[in-house]
């Protein structure tokens, strides 16, 4: 630790000569909660701790500028959750602005040339949360001595940064100016920058260097791999190196906010990082609120606590069946309940699993007019009304009306409740024949009973269940639902054991045409429609089935050709192709979707967005809304 | 005596050797292993996996040698006092462990303290007016509390507290003083939070309680020598301390054996639902997550304890009782 204060020293002295720099920025005031470190010399002012260039946040309209100060309350259910702070920060190089374009936010600027060749230009000044600067050499450090190593990545760098097989050209020309260029088209690198859970392709070389094998002494790295009853350097390295699971509070970061306890703990603390890159127009630096507290409590316990007014800000592990009790509850208590809007493609779909092990149903699930059949038999209206209390959108599994590519036939076709129509297509697909209690038929005489597979975590799952079963029996169908856990639920899929299961649909309902659309096709084994072509796609043929239906095969087809196409209108004709046959072959069934889910917001908190999306990816739950501008009033400061 | 005692040692290795083998399976039972839990529990969020890092991971791990392997490295791992590593906090299972023991041991503690306290009165009582009204009425009580499920009283009274005291929701201390220093602010709210799990906790174990030293004693004031001390003119209260109460203990002694690991596991389910910072909650946690040795050793060290209590307990009770120490005789 005794290099970065010599370095802070050093920065004093050459701090005086940036102030031209600052020309045209507001007049910067210094953080009270920081004041007596600078004071006291521990910490530079803040004109020297924010870039020479900050990212200068106007807030206006709904969002009003803030005041320093506070502590924001969080509830966790598990240890683990701590990361999600590195989430709601959301300070990226890139990152999705609430409209879900992409900006340059620790980045000063970045060019892109076809989706080939990509420029990332750093801010000069812009400083990690222990002081030292960060410059192009974290970049090459990762690159160099982390993603290309054989002992720490031995399978390579990570997938989206590997196009066909081809590594990227990485070139580092200054100190503050990176370039990654392939010869084809790699869409996924700039959205994996700014994903939620991002591609880390920065380390503090500074610091991490000290515990890998080309800096570091062997004898003493052994030493420390012996201390700690490691298996070997590399397990060491990535105990230390742990930017998104922010276990370790040496390691410096360049979020809002920093962790500041060493687990294993039940109330972690993070701390505002001191050297953060945003300022608001009044020239505060960003966050707002000096510390975030995270309470671990058990997750079944955290609407309770939630509704005792034990967290500031809390929608994780709280559910929509808890809204009636956490509005009763906000009477008494200090805060408000807003509703937000969930964007998966789908809130419950029906997998029917096309690489199903049993020859007969496979074949009536590969046929189209079974999959419409079963689609026209779920009242979707009585669910909306008996389970969510009217307040959803009866629809397919696909984009919601939000988003850019939305057109109402992918949300209605096939949902409306026909049990005749559904009646016709199954006499259609000779199943005629009935056993004496109505159920139709299989060719092979067998009843026509569907087991669709749960992974046993809601009882909102068995709720719709019931409800498609009732309307199923009227269309001479019989379903069971067969709970387990979650990990024998993926391998009875994997294994084709499942013919039917209920899980989530598309993780992201409101997608433009660049973000990658291989949600849609069989691209991997964690699709349980068809689990064997996902895991042909996903390892090059070595395991799985390759698709026979000439759909599938469009789809994956449609993919790649989305990831080598150079112009958005290409990639926005593609994405419509696939949705259109999303919609005509219901490859998964969707129930309803537009779900909203409650955001509890004490009373003193501003700037928390009334209405919002409150999703993992892209929007990083609270991230897109820039929790570092949320700031407490009087009361709470 | 002695040679009793080295038998009974020498009888605990294989019965622990055994335990160890059924603990592992027991936990190798459930498909997968914990990286796939592991990556199903990071889907289910959204957050994408890479196969290769899993790959990686499951090599570091050790997860890719055969389960013997596992086993034997393991089992060698804690006969050196490493109980491995667990995989969900990234650190030694004794860290892990370690600091949760504190409050376990003290919750445990409070609540038989509570237990006897209540237990005890009303079993004497009991005995010695059998089928009185207040037998009856303090029975019922017993039972009630025996029959009320522990979560439900739980909830219930985590309710009231926060509605009438203002008690935080769940765990021993309000939240900001988890993980400062000892202060007596901080005792305090761990007291204004211990009674509920405490009652809680102890109402179960109250009715069995009472039960036992109730049946315990009858059997002993039946007999002949208390009779011949009350006709000698021995005022009651003395006369039931000094004898029968004395031989009704007995089941106290034996109770030793189960105490001893009650004591650091705590009672799970009750844990898990007032989220207490104990043992119970990491345990039932490392098992759904299948973090095998965080789970594996902390189930092997609550064999030892069990194993080691009834031998405590045995020979307790061979010190205690002539007529237990006698049938050893005679087996010999």
């Amino acid at each position: 630790m005794t290099l970065p204060r010599r370095f802070l020293a050093l920065c004093f002295v050459l701090g005086l000569g940036l102030g031209s720099a600052f020309a045209g920025l507001p007049e910067l005031v210094e953080t009270p909660s920081l004041e007596a470190r600078v004071a006291a010399g521990e910490l530079p002012p803040v004109r020297e701790r924010i870039p020479d260039t900050p990212l200068l946040v106007e807030l206006g309209g709904e969002k009003s500028p803030g005041m320093h100060g506070g502590e924001l309350r969080l509830l966790m259910g598990k240890q683990k959750d701590i990361r999600q702070v590195v989430v709601y920060g959301y300070a990226r190089l890139v990152c999705y602005t609430p409209e879900f374009d992409l900006a340059a936010d620790l980045l000063q600027s970045y060019e892109e040339r076809d989706n080939r060749e990509f420029t990332l230009h750093l801010r000069p000044g812009h400083r990690w949360s222990d002081g030292h600067p960060f410059t192009s050499e974290d970049f090459r450090f990762y690159w160099e001595d982390v993603a290309t190593n054989p002992e720490l990545s031995p399978g390579g760098p990570e997938a989206q940064l590997v196009v066909d097989g081809e590594l990227p050209q990485v070139e580092f020309p200054d100190r503050y100016t990176v370039r990654y260029s392939w010869s084809k088209p790699n869409p996924y690198f700039l959205p994996a920058l700014a994903g939620p859970s991002p591609l880390y392709i920065y380390e503090p070389a500074h610091y991490l260097r000290q515990f890998h094998a080309r800096y570091r002494d062997a004898e003493e790295l052994q030493q420390i791999v012996d201390d700690e009853n490691r298996r070997n350097w590399m397990a060491v390295f990535f105990n230390r190196d742990r930017p998104y699971k922010a276990t370790n509070p040496d390691l410096p970061s360049l979020q809002p906010w920093v962790n500041s306890t060493t687990p294993p703990a039940e109330r972690f603390v993070f701390e505002r990082n001191p050297f953060y890159h945003r300022i608001d127009q009044n020239g505060r630096q960003l966050p707002y609120i000096d510390s975030v507290a995270i309470n671990i409590a058990s997750g079944k316990l955290i609407p309770a606590k939630t509704g005792a007014d034990e967290s500031d800000l809390q929608a994780r592990y709280l559910r929509m069946d808890n809204y009636t009790f956490l509005k009763t509850a906000a009477h008494r208590g200090d805060f408000n309940v807003r509703l937000w809007q969930t964007t998966k493609g789908s809130h419950m779909a029906l997998y029917p699993n096309l690489n199903t092990n049993d020859p007969v149903f496979r074949k009536l699930l590969r046929d189209v007019r079974f999959r419409r059949a079963l689609s026209l038999a779920i009242h979707r209206h009585e669910i909306n009304q008996a389970v969510y209390f009217g307040l959803v959108d009866e629809s397919n599994n696909t984009v919601l009306k939000e988003g850019p590519l939305y057109r109402s036939e992918y949300q209605s076709a096939w949902t409306e409740y026909d049990l005749e129509a559904a009646n016709r297509l199954l006499d259609e697909l000779g199943l005629e024949q009935r056993d004496d209690r109505g159920i139709r038929l299989l060719p092979d005489g067998r009843p026509l009973e569907i087991l669709v597979q749960t992974a046993g975590e809601s009882t909102e799952q068995t709720d719709v269940l019931e409800l498609i079963h009732d309307s199923w029996l009227e269309a001479g169908i019989m379903l069971y639902s067969i709970p387990s856990t979650r990990e024998v639920f993926r391998n009875r899929i994997f294994s084709g054991d499942a013919m039917m299961s209920i899980w989530s649909g598309l993780e992201n309902g409101i997608p433009n045409a660049d973000t990658s659309p291989a949600e849609l096709a069989p691209t991997s084994k964690y699709q349980y429609q068809w689990p064997q072509w996902g895991a042909y796609y996903e390892t090059r043929g070595q395991s799985g089935e390759p698709p026979d239906l000439p759909a599938a095969q469009e789809l994956v087809e449609l993919n790649d050709r989305w990831a080598a196409a150079t112009s958005r209108e290409q990639r926005r004709r593609i994405w419509q192709r696939m949705l259109e046959i999303q919609e005509e072959n219901m490859f998964t069934i969707g129930i309803v979707n537009h779900v909203p889910h409650p955001v509890v917001v004490n009373n003193h908190l501003r700037n928390v967005p009334k209405k919002g999306f409150y999703d993992f990816s892209p929007g990083a739950y609270f991230g897109i809304y820039k929790p570092d501008t949320f700031w407490f009033d009087e009361a709470r400061r | 005596m002695l040679h009793y005692i080295l038998r009974r040692i020498l009888t605990m290795i294989p019965t622990l050797l055994i335990i160890s083998m059924l603990v592992f399976v027991i936990i190798q039972l459930p498909p997968g292993d914990y990286l796939e839990s592991h990556i199903a529990e990071l889907q289910s969020q959204g957050e994408s996996v890479d196969e290769k890092k899993i790959e990686f991971l499951r090599k570091q791990y050790g997860l890719d040698r055969p389960l013997p392997e596992q086993y034997g490295l393991w089992l060698i791992g804690m006969l050196q006092g490493d109980f491995g590593y667990s995989f969900e906090y990234d650190l030694p299972v004794t860290d892990v462990v370690g600091d949760r023991l504190f409050l376990t041991v003290l919750i445990s503690i409070t609540t038989i303290l509570f237990t006897w306290a209540v237990a005890f009165p009303i079993g004497i009582y009991s005995a010695t007016h059998q089928y009185s009204w207040g037998d009856y009425g303090l029975s019922t009580l017993g039972f009630l509390g025996l029959a009320t499920p522990n979560f439900l009283l739980a909830l219930v009274m985590l309710y009231f507290a926060n509605v009438y005291f203002g008690t935080s929701i769940g765990g021993l201390m309000a939240p900001e003083y988890i993980d400062t220093p000892w202060s007596f602010d901080k005792l305090v709210s761990i007291l204004e939070h211990l009674w509920i799990p405490v009652i809680v906790i102890g109402t179960s174990g109250t009715a069995g309680m009472i039960r036992r030293l109730r049946a315990n004693l009858l059997d002993e004031l039946q007999k002949q020598y208390v009779t011949t001390g009350r006709a000698k003119g021995l005022p009651p209260g003395r006369l039931l301390r000094k004898y029968p109460l004395r031989i009704a203990l007995n089941f106290f002694v034996a109770d030793i054996g189960n105490l001893l690991p009650t004591v650091i596991s705590g009672a799970e389910i009750v844990a898990v639902v007032m989220s207490l910072p104990t043992t119970g909650p990491l345990l039932l946690s490392a098992l759904q997550s299948q973090d095998m040795y965080l789970a594996g050793s902390f189930l092997m060290f609550l064999a030892v304890l069990t194993v080691f209590g009834v031998l405590v307990s045995d020979i307790l009770l061979a010190l205690l009782d002539p007529r237990i120490r006698l049938g050893g005789g005679i087996d010999k």
